[in-house]
C-alpha cells in the first residue's frame, strides 16, 4: 500500500454498530471470460471464482468477490505490510493471466478503501440510504451485491453475521463515512 | 419509480440502472455510400412513442452490464429483459 494520508482516521462506535477502516489491505480486479482463464486463476491462487451471481468464496488467505459475469474482486484476509506494495499474488496472477492472455489484473489497493462494520444495526443503517433489498442478504453468509449509499457506489460483502465488509472508492470515502456516523448517530 | 430484473444480478430498482435509448438499430454496413439525411436518420432519429417499446439499458451502479429491455411506456409495465444478442422474446 501506497503512503497515502487516512481518510478515515478513527474507529466509531454507536449502540448495536462498530465501524473501522481495514488497511492495508492487498485487493486486486480481474475480468477474465474464458474457462481456461478460470482454472488459470483456480489453480494460481488455490481458490475458485464464485461463478454463481452476488456469491464469494474465500481461501485461508484471499476472498473472491463476484461483480459481474467476467469481474471479480480479490483481497487479502490478514493486513499486509504497509511500506510495500508488490504482491505476489498479483505477480502471479499477471504471469498466469495477463501474459497469456486470459484476462487482465487490475491493483485497486489504493483505489479502494474497505470500511468493516459489525452490529445488529448495520442494515437499519443501510436502509436509510441504499435502494437495495437487504431482507434477504442479511441472512445469508458470503453473499455481495453493488449497489448505492447516499448516491455512492458501493460494494457489500456479507462477510459473517452482524460483519460486513463494505468497499467505496476512495475519493468518495471520506463524504460516505461522515454520513454513515451521521446517519447512525440518529439510527 | 419500479424495479428492473437485471438479468446477471436480479431484481434491483430503478435507480441503479441508466437508460440507454432505442435498442436494435443496426449500423448501416456502407455509411460512405448514404446520403445525408439517411445518415442523419441512423444516428439522431428515434421512436418515442407511447406503448411497447425496444430499449438498452445499463446496470451502471451494479454489474455496469447492458441489456435489452421490452417496456410499455405509458404504464411503465416491463415485458422482458434479455442479454445483448438475444432475439427479443416478445413481438
Amino acid at each position: 500500500m501506497l503512503n497515502y494520508s487516512n481518510v478515515i482516521e478513527n474507529d466509531k462506535s454507536y449502540p448495536g454498530l462498530q465501524m473501522r477502516e481495514i488497511k492495508p489491505v492487498m485487493k486486486l480486479i480481474i475480468r477474465g471470460k474464458k474457462r481456461q482463464f478460470l482454472s488459470a486463476v483456480g489453480k494460481s491462487l488455490n481458490l475458485l471464482l464464485p461463478n454463481e451471481a452476488n456469491t464469494s468464496s474465500r481461501s485461508d488467505q484471499l476472498t473472491a468477490l463476484w461483480l459481474s459475469p467476467d469481474e471479480w474482486m480479490i483481497f487479502s484476509n490478514e493486513i499486509l505490510k504497509s511500506d510495500d506494495n508488490n504482491y505476489n499474488v498479483e505477480k502471479l496472477l499477471n504471469k498466469n493471466i495477463c501474459k497469456t492472455n486470459l484476462g487482465a489484473v487490475t491493483d485497486v489497493t489504493d483505489q479502494f478503501v474497505l470500511i468493516n462494520l459489525k452490529g445488529d444495526k448495520i442494515f437499519d443503517l443501510f436502509e436509510t440510504g441504499s435502494p437495495f433489498n437487504f431482507n434477504d442478504f442479511k441472512s445469508k453468509k458470503g453473499l455481495v451485491t453493488q449497489t448505492i449509499l447516499t448516491k455512492i457506489d458501493i460494494i457489500v460483502h456479507n462477510q459473517d453475521i452482524n460483519d460486513v465488509n463494505l468497499f467505496v472508492r476512495r475519493s468518495f470515502s471520506d463524504h460516505l463515512f461522515s454520513w454513515m456516523n451521521d446517519s447512525a448517530s440518529r439510527l | 419509480m419500479f424495479l428492473i430484473n437485471c438479468p446477471f444480478c436480479g431484481e434491483r430498482e430503478q435507480s441503479e440502472f441508466k437508460a440507454g435509448g432505442e435498442a436494435h438499430i443496426v449500423r448501416p454496413k456502407q455509411p460512405t455510400e448514404l446520403s445525408d439525411d439517411q445518415w442523419a436518420e441512423y444516428l439522431f432519429m428515434r421512436k418515442n412513442i407511447k406503448g411497447i417499446q425496444f430499449e438498452r439499458w445499463n446496470h451502471i451502479h451494479g454489474c455496469r452490464k447492458w441489456f435489452n429491455m421490452v417496456r410499455d411506456t405509458s404504464n411503465d409495465e416491463i415485458k422482458a429483459v434479455y442479454k445483448m444478442g438475444e432475439k427479443p422474446p416478445v413481438k
